[in-house]
């Protein structure tokens, strides 16, 4: 019998979506039948207990956890989050209740052998709970004792050959999209370079000596995926900078009907015979499309490569093969200036593992020196730049500016111009300027 | 021009010291400003005192902070030591 | 229980430790058909919702079956997921950046028997383990936040009403009826960690009162100048107050210039925000992050409010409801919901799905708000 009574959350077991509380109840089960014998390391009941202070929640329409300042095993200033329940006495077996955030691998693909590892130390040493995945990407630990939190450290590193996440102000665990792994429309090796950079960066991820966050994510086109243009604070997006490769057999099989437009993504409504103009050609946010006498056209020079084209006709439109990514910086949730999108910093930029990326590692180190040295605490890097001003994240990163870093040239005149921007400088001789201005 | 370890220490101990009464926790910056570093140099002198156990991290979360070991309030209600 | 020891030795953390290792390799992860054949594929079908086919320049195929899950997980489930993919995939298998799993098989004749086997297990309760669907132009799963379960300042939250929706929205997961696909997210707070605010929908938890403050413990419990630290719009300041005999350091809080954030409960125990009354849900619509056609766009706020209603959440699963099928019925093929209430209009769209539109609809908040006002005489009646 369950050791608490949960009648609201039992009425989260019907219905067809996955029950997070009939999934919870089967691993109370587990824990209390204890088939395997395990000599498990935190109270057995621990999931009785979560469950029972989630019903209280659900009862009281609050919440019954505490933030604790414990952030990660020694010499890392991340990787763990302190929580501690407010009604202990109730609820012991979740009293102290961390969570650890476990670096998940580039693309979330696993082996079964390596997940069973996972699972098994987690029966051991936590609750058996965890997210698959949390928010950025990491794999969730959910919930276990501060001793225990070494010793899960020095088993994932030992025998797992697997290190913690990232929390507080540093890098935050990168995160990348499926990319060119399975992707057709991936302009870059997006795993390579997110585990690339992952690891280059591990005491940037494990030591926060930043002013907040910041975040790294990986798209391997502009369709963005992994939502990079709205959550990092470097966002990587795959594009290329030659002609769209058109297969013009596979075109006219698409307007035949032959070909499922959207690669089948709409199949289930009918839509009415597949229609090039209206449904590719119209829609083209730059109108640089056009079929004509079974041909389609597409003058390259004017596409903003938004993927519509190529999203509708996957089997005849492909992306260029001189492919890189641009690097949009400083966007951001909402909290507290208001939410911000990527900026565009690089257009282009070699996607290039034969020398370890270092292009785009001058870019980062560059925003990083500046951001370390001028941003107040708890400051974005999307923040810093609206603070500073976007000439001075070209001036820290040497980047010359171009229209593309702009949807439109500024609506004011106010210049700050530099002493050195002007002709003869700013000293000038108040005599001089009198033999032909009157007092 | 590396920074002497002993002496930034030293300035980092007199800095906490002197916000005692009012803090424990700092920002990374405040450590930084206290030994007068670049941020980069600072990390490093920062890194060293937390691996020999002199500071220790804490964190919201989502910002981290540093502080003396076993110092400031909450540690203590959290009931850990 | 008896301890059982890692080999760590706490007396000496520095001994035998490794540190820095970063993840594991990525490419130790790639099914055969993955490793032989990426960067070498052509294009992608959607067979049926949630399978994929992707084929390569080599001849090979991957076919894909997706299916939902709670991100909330529990080691059996994993490890059941584990037992399918040692059955079908060879020991392989993938999560989206939406918390759904994947199956690969290598040829087609394997793909009936796998759904199979996934669509027949369900829970002691009833729901599906493994639904089989979330691609294309329909309703994928929810990325979500940790709410209740897990978090210390949310005003809401999020298994709860995750599975509520999509219990109200599942036959949608299952489909691909709509003009494009829809991308619901849910965060439990106001700091969306999260981050909700490009979804078509987003289901965001919102506190409403200002945190109360227990002066009699604060000053023992909590750091004053950094509880005012904490504070993103400068409302705490340190305040002296009276407890029976004795003066006392505490802090007093600004209400009106509070936007309840919880960031000060996070510093400081003393200062707790959530309440049943006060807490709950603000609905956002219309974000979105490709680049198709029209640029990424943030969600904006189409309901103000709507109180918790745990456990199912019957108010927001019903207005989520109501704004979808609105949406399928009136926008074009390939339109975003975010593209087609651009198209006809803000007041068409409060017109159409029947939300009442109120002064906390009007932003206000610092410089952005101004760019939200209609600056021409271009309106519908």
């Amino acid at each position: 019998m369950a050791k608490h009574e949960t009648p609201l959350l039992d009425q989260l077991e019907s219905g067809p979506w996955p029950s997070f509380v009939s999934d919870m109840k089967q691993e109370a089960e587990s824990r209390a039948k204890n088939a395997n014998n395990i000599n498990y390391q935190i109270p057995v009941d621990v999931v009785e207990d979560l469950l029972g202070v989630l019903e209280l929640s659900y009862k009281d329409g609050e919440t019954h956890w505490k933030h604790g300042g414990i952030v990660g095993v020694f010499g890392y200033g991340g990787g763990v989050i302190g929580r501690y329940c407010d009604q202990p006495e109730n609820f012991p077996g979740v009293a102290h209740f961390h969570t650890l955030r476990v670096n998940q691998p580039s693309g979330k693909f696993y082996t079964t052998e390596y997940l069973k590892q996972l699972c098994d130390l987690w029966e051991l040493r936590g609750s058996g709970i965890t997210n698959m995945h949390g928010s950025t990407g990491d794999i969730i630990f959910l919930g276990t004792t501060t001793k225990q939190l070494e010793e899960i450290f020095f088993e994932l590193t030992h025998n797992l050959k697997q290190d913690l996440g990232g929390s507080g102000s540093n890098l935050r665990t990168p995160a990348d999209c499926i990319g060119s792994a399975r992707c057709e429309y991936s302009c870059y090796d997006t795993q390579d370079l997110c585990n690339h950079l992952t690891q280059e960066y591990q005491d940037e991820l494990h030591r926060p000596a930043f002013p907040y966050k910041f975040k790294f994510k990986f798209d391997g086109c502009p369709n963005c995926c992994v939502a990079s243009i709205a959550r990092a604070d470097m966002s990587f997006i795959g594009t290329w900078k030659d002609d769209i490769r058109i297969d013009q057999e596979s075109v006219k099989a698409y307007v035949a009907g032959e070909l499922k437009p959207n690669a089948g993504a709409h199949s289930g409504r009918d839509w009415g015979k597949f229609d090039i103009q209206k449904e590719v050609i119209d829609l083209c946010p730059t109108k640089c499309m056009r079929y004509e006498d079974g041909k389609l056209e597409i003058n390259n020079k004017e596409c903003t490569r938004c993927m519509h084209c190529i999203n509708v006709m996957p089997r005849a439109l492909r992306p260029g093969k001189q492919t890189g990514c641009s690097i949009l910086v400083g966007a951001k949730a909402p909290i507290l200036d208001g939410a911000q999108m990527g900026s565009l910093l690089v257009p282009f930029v070699e996607v290039n593992k034969e020398n370890d990326y270092q292009e785009i590692k001058d870019v980062i180190e560059a925003i990083w020196d500046w951001w370390m040295e001028e941003g107040k605490n708890r400051e974005r890097l999307g923040e810093l730049m609206k603070r500073q001003g976007f000439q001075k994240l070209l001036e820290v990163t040497g980047i010359d500016p171009v229209p593309q870093h702009v949807q439109e040239p500024r609506h004011n005149p106010y210049i700050f111009w530099k002493e050195e921007e002007v002709e003869g400088g700013w000293e000038r001789d108040i005599n001089e300027f009198r033999k032909h201005h009157l007092r | 021009m590396a920074l002497d370890y002993e002496e930034c220490k030293q300035k980092v101990l007199d800095g906490i010291e002197k916000k005692s009464k009012s803090k424990s926790k700092f920002y990374f910056s405040d450590l930084a400003k206290m030994m007068d570093a670049k941020p980069r140099e600072a990390k490093k002198i920062v890194t060293q005192m937390v691996e020999e156990g002199i500071l220790v991290f804490w964190s919201s979360g989502s910002t981290s902070m540093y502080g003396l070991k076993g110092a400031g309030k909450q540690s203590a209600a959290e009931h850990e030591d | 229980m008896a301890f059982i020891s890692s080999g760590y030795d706490p007396e000496n953390p520095m001994k035998d430790r490794i540190t820095d290792i970063g993840p594991r390799n990525y490419e130790e992860f790639y099914p055969p058909v993955i490793k032989n054949n990426k960067g070498k594929w052509l294009y992608h079908e959607v067979l049926q919702p949630g399978v994929l086919v992707h084929v390569s320049e080599t001849g090979d195929e991957v076919y894909t079956v997706r299916v939902g899950g709670a991100r909330l997980m529990s080691i059996s489930l994993v490890r059941e997921i584990c037992e399918i993919a040692d059955k079908h995939c060879g020991g392989y298998v993938r999560w989206t950046t939406r918390n759904n799993v994947e199956f690969m098989v290598d040829s087609k004749d394997k793909v009936q028997p796998l759904i199979d086997d996934l669509q027949g297990r369900k829970f002691a309760g009833g729901s599906y383990k493994f639904p089989v669907g979330g691609t294309g132009a329909g309703i994928t799963n929810i990325v979500h936040t940790q709410g209740w379960i897990h978090c210390h300042t949310p005003a809401t939250d999020a298994s709860g009403p995750v599975k509520a929706v999509m219990d109200e929205v599942f036959e949608d997961f299952q489909n691909m009826r709509m003009p494009a696909h829809v991308r619901i997210s849910l965060a439990c707070c106001l700091n969306m960690c999260g981050a909700v605010h490009c979804s078509d929908i987003a289901i965001l938890g919102y506190h409403r009162k200002p945190p109360m403050v227990d002066h009699e413990y604060l000053d023992k419990m909590c750091e004053i100048p950094l509880a005012i630290a904490s504070c993103p719009t400068a409302a705490i300041k340190p305040k002296k107050v009276e407890i029976g005999e004795k003066t006392v350091n505490s802090v007093e809080v600004n209400q009106s210039r509070c936007m309840f954030c919880g960031n000060c409960y996070t510093m400081c125990p003393c200062l707790p925000l959530a309440d049943k009354e006060g807490d709950g849900i603000v609905l956002m619509v219309g974000g979105k992050v490709s680049n198709r056609i029209s640029a990424p766009k943030f969600s904006k706020v189409a309901v103000a409010f709507i109180p918790n209603e745990p456990p199912r959440w019957p108010k927001t699963a019903e207005t989520i409801k109501k704004i979808i099928e609105t949406y399928a019925a009136d926008a074009n093929k390939y339109e975003r919901l975010g593209e087609w209430a651009e198209r006809i209009g803000w007041e068409r769209f409060f017109e159409k799905t029947g939300l009442e539109f109120t002064h906390h609809l009007i932003d206000d908040f610092r410089d952005p708000a101004y760019y939200t006002w209609r600056q021409t005489s271009q309106f519908k009646f």
